[in-house]
């Protein structure tokens, strides 16, 4: 059994794997898959509560992963936001030493993520100018009438 | 409404995000669908033989012990009834229900066909270079129950 404390050098491996197999096409095949398969509670948060969606998604998934983090949601001004101090995930394959991290490891986070939001009328940034430091900053932001696609699935 | 704000930091929270599981699993139907079920295995064998790098060299150094102590680690971890009896020559691990496969069915994500193999082929890369070998003896793809069985195979 790989234990869900083990994914994420399983799945820096499996990104490798599948560049492997099919470059960099192939991984990003991948994640929209991950992103359509498997973050329909995101979506259906996001449906459902507009931007507390967001807020109401990350509060369960960042404190399981006990990341280190301040997290915003101004929903007056439109905007959710997350600044991550330190990635669980990047920081554990930075601290495996016999372990190469796959080296666009981050970028998956904004494919998944991306592809849930903007669809929903939602502008998505990352930015990942930091990620090989394991920092990256999050931020969802209303377009006029996004929140009005809500419960429109 | 005013802002709101949430601050963690690591020390705040366990790391154990169980719906991990979900997204292993999607990641194994991922490439059964498109690379075929010998590609599921080849990438369990080569995530196996590099992540547990230093549990393999650990088996070779100090035998099943070493393997009966990251198991019962894991299963600590994670939760569920197992029972590991441990000899010189032989680890025999029984599990009633596998603790990923009990979260993937509570919260609905699906169960990949391969997910056997997380534990079948992971074992036995394990066990790559060794003088020990694994076998699955049983396994219920509904559940996870499984029995899995680490021997040596040559002294």
């Amino acid at each position: 059994m790989i234990s869900c404390t083990e994914f994420i050098p399983a799945y820096s491996e499996l990104f490798k794997f599948l560049e492997a197999r099919g470059g960099r096409r192939a991984v990003e095949g991948f994640w929209e898959y991950l992103s359509n398969r498997f973050l329909g509670n995101l979506r259906s948060a996001v449906e459902e509560r507009g931007l507390r969606g967001c807020w109401d998604y990350w509060s369960h998934t960042l404190n399981e992963e006990a990341a280190d983090f301040t997290m915003e949601l101004d929903e007056d001004a439109g905007q959710f936001r997350i600044i991550m101090h330190h990635c669980p995930s990047m920081g554990r394959l930075l601290e495996l030493e016999h372990v190469e991290p796959y080296g666009d490891y981050c970028r998956h986070c904004d494919v998944l993520y991306r592809r849930v939001l903007e669809p929903l009328g939602y502008q998505y940034t990352i930015d990942l100018l930091q990620c090989g430091e394991a920092r990256c900053a999050i931020t969802v932001t209303s377009r006029p009438g996004a929140e009005g696609r809500r419960g429109q699935g | 409404m005013a802002k709101q704000v949430m601050h963690r930091t690591a020390g705040d929270n366990e790391y154990l995000h169980r719906d991990f599981h979900g997204a292993l699993s999607a990641g194994i139907e991922y490439l059964h669908e498109h690379y075929g079920d010998e590609a599921v295995r080849d990438y369990l064998r080569q995530f196996a033989r590099s992540f547990y790098a230093p549990l393999t060299e650990a088996l070779k150094q100090r035998g099943l012990v070493a393997l009966g102590e990251h198991f019962r680690r894991v299963y600590d971890l994670e939760g569920g009834a197992v029972r590991l009896a441990l000899s010189e020559d032989e680890l025999r691990i029984e599990v009633d229900a596998c603790p990923a496969v009990t979260h993937m069915r509570n919260e609905g994500y699906p169960v990949a066909r391969l997910f056997r193999e997380t534990t079948e082929t992971v074992n036995r890369a394990l066990c790559h270079g060794t003088a020990f070998s694994a076998e699955l003896l049983d396994y219920d793809d509904r559940t996870g129950r499984c029995v899995q069985r680490f021997y040596r195979s040559r002294s």
